[in-house]
């Protein structure tokens, strides 16, 4: 369960205050998969950023024991100057896994990069890098995965390699997600939060979500 | 999979500044020169402007060589400006990863102190290694002083650092007018001359500058017959301990939104 309690974000910009969340209170419920929800714009990347930690809200707070993985967007924390490998070492170091070697090796088995996971980001193409992001995140052993797109990138293969980790992970583990293709929050997800005006609601049916998200 | 391990704060903080300085390492220098460049670029620098202005009067600087009363400013200065320039962007430089909870922007000051530490004592050396082949006469008489003196201006420039890092990721401008406070440091500091040198009565013009403090000091640590005066190891520690407090508690009190903007 994660508590949202008296939530209020804003950013400030030259037309003053633009209020994302204005004191709302909220409890994500554990043991599902969720889709998040919402028009461009609507809060949907702030609540992820909010919910991992990232970021902090203005007033209010969040509460959870839950082990909550970064958000997992296209490159987030990926050093252009560092090898595939040392991006790795770094992000296990950080988020303090026991077993770093381990954990590298997984990576490096997951996103599929062969000899290019021994050269600089920088060098990779463009549907490389999220591999690699996407590859580090999994192969650590969270209890909820925040998903911001990322199963939409790769090719064919990652996919459906990504696809595959997922579904498994959703076994044990929860994913809230981000996407804007319905057929992938179907495969993923079995409810779904609506973010409009400030307002999350939660429907545990998810064609109800849908069909609610589409009419607005 | 790879599970986590449950850490302490104190032991996060730790993984997360060895990451980081392992990193800065990694990335600060990726051309054929690498990390030595870091340590050959100031050390150069410091030696020829030293061996040129050593030569130009070849004698002594109140009772030292002038090669010397030179470096010891020069390092110093330097110690101080790049200490205060690397904090200040420290923050900015490590945005992308405060997306991970882990990392919280003073661990990047803290790794970039460390690392800017480590290459001044580097410096330090090759300059003595240079000394030593010149044959030129090694001499520190208060050891422990001057090993204070150089953490002290260390603590102080990356005290400021953190304090210029956390107000520019509010208004980015604010790199710009660092910028312009910090060039004249390099004039006023006495790293070219000694408060000795200048009339008493001018005295307050210059010694409210720790950093000058600071150098006189360290260069009286050197030779103690140097007679560093109206400076004062006091003052010093006093403008290291506000700073540092004064930084911690502007810290304390914004950072969480210095990172969510």
């Amino acid at each position: 369960m994660i508590l949202l309690d008296q939530l209020t974000k804003y950013y400030p910009s030259k037309l003053g205050r633009q209020y994302i969340f204005r004191e709302v209170s909220f409890e994500i419920p554990s043991g599902h998969n969720i889709a998040l929800l919402g028009a461009n714009g609507a809060g949907k990347s702030t609540l992820f950023r909010l919910i991992a930690g990232s970021e902090y809200p203005n007033k209010g707070k969040i509460a959870t024991d839950l082990n909550i993985s970064w958000p997992v967007a296209l490159t987030t924390g990926i050093h252009p100057k560092m090898t595939g490998r040392e991006n790795a070492k770094f992000i296990g170091k950080i988020n303090g896994i026991k077993d770093i070697d381990g954990y590298v090796e997984k990576v490096r088995r997951f996103s599929g990069l062969g000899k290019k996971f021994e050269l600089n980001v920088g060098s990779y193409s463009s549907g490389m890098r999220p591999r690699l992001a996407f590859a580090c995140s999994v192969a650590i052993d969270f209890d909820v995965y925040l998903i911001d797109e990322v199963t939409s990138v790769g090719d064919a293969k990652f996919r459906a390699k990504a696809k595959d980790a997922l579904l498994e992970k959703s076994e044990q583990a929860n994913v809230i997600m981000v996407s804007h293709e319905m057929d992938e929050i179907r495969l993923f997800c079995d409810s779904v939060i609506l973010i409009d005006k400030g307002q999350l609601t939660f429907f545990n049916d998810l064609e109800e979500g849908i069909d609610e998200y589409k009419a607005l | 999979m790879s599970s986590i391990e449950k850490r302490g704060p104190w032991q996060i903080w730790k993984d997360v500044i060895f990451a980081l300085f392992a990193r800065e390492i990694k990335t600060g220098f990726n051309d054929k020169f690498g990390i030595s460049w870091a340590i050959l670029n100031p050390l150069l620098f410091i030696f020829m402007l030293s061996f040129i202005r050593g030569r130009m009067d070849g004698g002594l600087t109140h009772t030292m060589p002038t090669f010397v009363f030179m470096a010891y400013g020069m390092l110093l200065i330097q110690s101080f400006l790049d200490g205060l320039n690397k904090a200040g962007s420290a923050i900015k430089k490590a945005k992308p990863l405060f997306a991970f909870r882990q990392v919280q922007p003073i661990s990047a000051v803290i790794a970039s102190a460390m690392f800017s530490l480590m290459v001044k004592t580097f410096v330090i050396i090759g300059i003595y290694v240079a000394m030593y082949f010149l044959k030129m006469e090694i001499r520190i008489d208060e050891p422990l002083d001057m090993i204070w003196n150089l953490v002290a201006i260390t603590v102080f420039a990356n005290s400021l650092g953190l304090i210029a890092a956390i107000s520019e990721s509010f208004i980015p401008e604010l790199s710009k007018v660092r910028g312009l406070l910090t060039r004249p440091l390099f004039f006023i500091s006495g790293v070219f001359f000694s408060l000795q040198d200048i009339p008493r009565e001018y005295w307050w013009l210059f010694n409210w500058n720790p950093i000058l403090n600071c150098i006189e000091l360290t260069r009286q640590s050197a030779y103690h017959t140097y007679g560093a005066e109206g400076v004062s190891n006091f003052y010093v520690f006093a403008c290291v301990i506000s700073s540092v407090f004064f930084a911690l508690f502007y810290y304390q009190g914004v950072w969480k939104q210095a990172v969510s903007r």
